[in-house]
């Protein structure tokens, strides 16, 4: 039998399920040090303003400059001190108030179970957006404040995944034989039941990076996150829908989004495939 | 007026989402030949149209201007040269001695579109109902005490004090006369409880009662307002049949729907989007306007970390890159303006142009004790308007105030929250902007001064803070009301000088209006009365 001709995409030895992995792992990587450090890298300061506005990119202006005259690569690099960490604390966050609720519902039971579940439903009955913009806008513009939204919105999805795996776990041998060995419920949660039902919250935790990233530039480009003159991504692609024909000033921070988001999906896809027993 | 009934959504971030929806929803219709392209004597108008009402007397907006002029008209009108008046609906007019008493003769030809005559008791319940309906524009008539009709073509109108700016007041769109008859069959009033008896506004938005070039067709709100020629207007016809104007929210939009031919004229197309999408067809002009963006600073406003005292003022107004921010708004499409009324009305010939000098700027701070710096909430509605971003400009002030130690808190808002602000707590920097209703410099020293009774002086917070009472502006205003004609540009010069030293309102901008139209429509132009003329647009 004659092999079909296959176009071969150099690996460098790592095979399919890797590769992607990888690259997200590097994206993630630069856009964690951009976040440290770009303040000592040679740019234009994000903020500074030149007579030469609305130009298109070039060699001294990469990706040209917005209505103010200020370098879009310079805003669109900064732009990570901004997204970036705001993503961690908000999925940190979420997942902490909503595993510790979650897990509490699941091992306990009872009203509080029922009333933490209930408010879990009546949070998520809400479309994220719409829910993240309404808590946004009553505590008003502001970067923390979309922060805070963006944890109200998140914790449910945490909560409920954590209970269905207490639920599950709580049922095991090993438990039983710690609470016939005398632990208390706490140790039993925190010490016997907890560790085991860790994974798919990291799992999730890290597919929703990317989320968080996007929802934060969403709030920011309806004007309920960040206030001028901060170089947020959606803050800034809201100043190009503004000069929509000057394409270049949305298409920097709309590159960094994309990036961003694709990396933290293809790191969590690795993980999730690394870490579920029941993906080969 | 600067009232804005809703936002026009061009630059609210809010809207954009609705906008690029509907951007997408547009997008399909615009690639089949509408049926406006195929009527030639169909004009359609692409607008973010702010209309808050289509009642004469009750409308306050930049779209009503243009609406007003188009199925009503007023007793006079400022003609093509933008300034001097010309007759209208009173083909001559008198004033007495004492400049208390109107008299007008009216055109004997004038019809409304039913075909009945303009008559003396139309223009008496027109100008009343304006009066007592106590809305937006009311105070344009305030000053009338009775109104008198001889015989059915004459009309005496009585002030309570002279004010040689009557005239301008009843050309402004506002001054409309309506047919009395028909109005008052439809629960119209113009008795003194007119504000609680009248019930024509539900009427008035699907029916025009005027005598103008065209009569309202019909009215969508947030979608079409339709015009139709005045099959009875006693003027020369005008040239188009049908007129639309068609809601489509921001400049890009509107620009599309020009290329596509979607549109025939669109309104508010900011001069860097005039630039790069010009497009074979499409013609856009750059001319001068009479509208204005100037940012306030509230002495009385709640929680300010330093007090904005005369020095402080000053020297936030020297800290100001003043050619910068023509740059940075409108690409250098606009003109430096001195002091709050527009460059062209009475008395601002070689009024001092504003200049920036930061060195004076931190010795003025330095003397005030607060060299070190100090921050400070500058909250602003957040739009495009007249071409200018409102967020761009204030970031523009921001950085320049960043040089004298000054931190601004720029917090965009939607205009109906900056309303309640800006009225209530007050708020210490803000930005705004200004368009004529009629050509006089009165209504800007009335808007501006630091005077009890003009808007600005209680959203300084005349009240609250010490100082801010300019009795010298008083004099003045009171001095121009008896003051001959010919002396009355000296006296607005004064008064110019005077708000230019209160250092309250900066103006900063006086953008350039872009007309952007297609190749064959004829007779766009800007006017000071209603913005665009619709009766002299023809296509061909």
């Amino acid at each position: 039998m004659i092999a079909s001709p296959r176009l071969r995409i150099p690996t460098f030895g790592l095979s399919g399920g890797t590769l992607p992995v990888a690259l997200g792992l590097l994206v993630i990587a630069f856009w964690v040090i951009a976040a440290a450090t770009v303040q000592f890298w040679p740019l234009d300061p994000p903020l500074d303003m030149v007579a030469r506005r609305l130009q298109p990119p070039s060699a001294e202006h990469w990706l040209g400059t917005d209505a103010l005259g200020r370098d879009v690569l310079s805003r669109t690099l900064h732009g990570a001190r901004f997204s970036i960490p705001i993503a961690v604390l908000v999925v940190v966050a979420a997942a902490l108030i909503g595993s510790l609720l979650g897990a509490l519902s699941g091992f306990f039971g009872g009203i509080l179970g029922a009333a933490v579940m209930r408010l879990v439903d009546v949070t998520l009955a809400f479309p994220p957006i719409l829910l993240a913009m309404a808590v946004a806008a009553s505590l008003g513009p502001g970067l923390e404040n979309a922060a805070i939204a963006m944890v109200v919105v998140w914790w449910p999805l945490y909560a409920r995944l954590m209970r269905a795996q207490v639920l599950e776990v709580r049922e095991r041998e090993h438990v039983e034989a710690a609470v016939a060995a005398g632990a208390g419920p706490f140790r039993t949660l925190f010490v016997h039941v907890l560790p085991l039902c860790w994974t798919p919250v990291m799992v999730n935790a890290t597919m929703d990076f990317g989320q968080v990233v996007l929802l934060a530039a969403s709030l920011s480009f309806i004007g309920l996150g960040a206030t001028p003159p901060t170089p947020e991504w959606g803050a800034m692609i809201s100043d190009g829908a503004r000069s929509f024909y000057h394409w270049w000033i949305a298409f920097g921070p709309g590159l960094a989004i994309f990036v961003v988001v694709l990396g933290f999906n293809f790191v969590g896809d690795g993980l999730r495939d690394l870490l579920d027993p029941r993906t080969d | 007026m600067e009232t804005s009934n809703r936002a026009p959504a061009t630059g609210t971030r809010r809207s954009r989402l609705l906008a690029a929806v509907a951007a997408t929803a547009l997008a399909a219709p615009l690639a089949l030949p509408s049926a406006a392209q195929a009527q030639d004597d169909t004009i359609v108008i692409a607008r973010d149209m702010d209309l808050n009402s289509l009642d004469p007397s009750r409308a306050w907006c930049d779209t009503c201007q243009i609406y007003l002029t188009a199925a009503y008209d007023q007793l006079v009108r400022v003609g093509p040269d933008n300034k001097s008046l010309v007759p209208r609906l009173a083909a001559s007019w008198e004033v007495s001695e004492d400049g208390l008493s109107y008299t007008f003769r009216l055109d004997p030809a004038a019809t409304f579109s039913d075909g009945s005559p303009v008559e003396a008791k139309d223009v008496k319940f027109s100008l009343e109902r304006l009066k007592n309906l106590k809305a937006g524009a009311s105070f344009m008539v305030e000053g009338i005490s009775s109104i008198e009709t001889p015989d059915a073509k004459t009309v005496v109108v009585k002030l309570s004090a002279p004010d040689p700016e009557f005239l301008g007041k009843v050309s402004s769109p506002y001054g409309a006369i309506m047919n009395a008859d028909v109005v008052s069959e439809h629960g119209g009033s113009a008795a003194a409880d007119a504000d609680s008896a009248d019930q024509a506004e539900g009427w008035l938005l699907e029916n025009s009662a005027g005598s103008g070039a065209f009569v309202l067709e019909s009215y969508r709100p947030d979608d079409e307002l339709r015009l139709a020629a005045n099959p009875n207007y006693w003027r020369e016809a005008p040239d188009a049949a049908t007129i639309v104007m068609r809601e489509s929210q921001d400049a890009v939009a509107q620009m599309q729907m020009l290329q596509s031919g979607g549109a025939d004229i669109a309104m508010q197309v900011d001069p860097d989007t005039a630039e790069i999408a010009a497009a074979q067809g499409v013609t856009t002009e750059l001319v001068p306007s009479y509208n204005f963006l100037y940012v306030a600073l509230s002495p009385g406003a709640a929680g300010l970390e330093v007090p904005l005292s005369p020095k402080v003022r000053e020297a936030i107004g020297l800290a100001i890159d003043y050619e910068g921010v023509l740059e940075f708004t409108t690409g250098g499409a606009a003109d430096l303006i001195a002091a709050p009324v527009p460059n062209g009305f009475p008395g601002t010939d070689d009024l001092p142009m504003p200049k920036q000098d930061v060195e004076k700027a931190r010795a003025l701070l330095e003397e005030e004790g607060v060299g070190g710096g100090f921050s400070m909430v500058a909250a602003y509605p957040e739009m495009n308007i007249y071409g200018v971003d409102l967020t761009t400009m204030m970031q523009k002030i921001q950085q320049d105030l960043t040089k004298v130690n000054i931190e601004l808190d720029l917090q965009p808002v939607t205009f109906a929250v900056w309303r309640d602000r800006v009225g209530g707590e007050h708020i210490p920097m803000t930005a705004v902007f200004f368009a004529p209703d009629y050509y006089g410099s009165g209504q800007y020293a009335n808007y501006f001064s630091m005077v009890p009774g003009s808007p600005w002086y209680a959203r300084a917070g005349g009240e609250e803070a010490e100082g801010l009472l300019n009795t010298r502006s008083q004099e003045l205003m009171e001095q121009v009301r008896t003051a001959a004609p010919e002396e009355a540009p000296a006296l607005y010069r004064e008064m110019a000088l005077e708000m230019i030293r209160d250092r309250v309102i900066i103006p900063l901008v006086n953008p350039k209006l872009v007309l952007a139209y297609r190749d064959n429509v004829e007779g766009v132009r800007y006017a000071v009365c209603c913005n665009l003329p619709l009766e002299e647009l023809s296509k061909n």
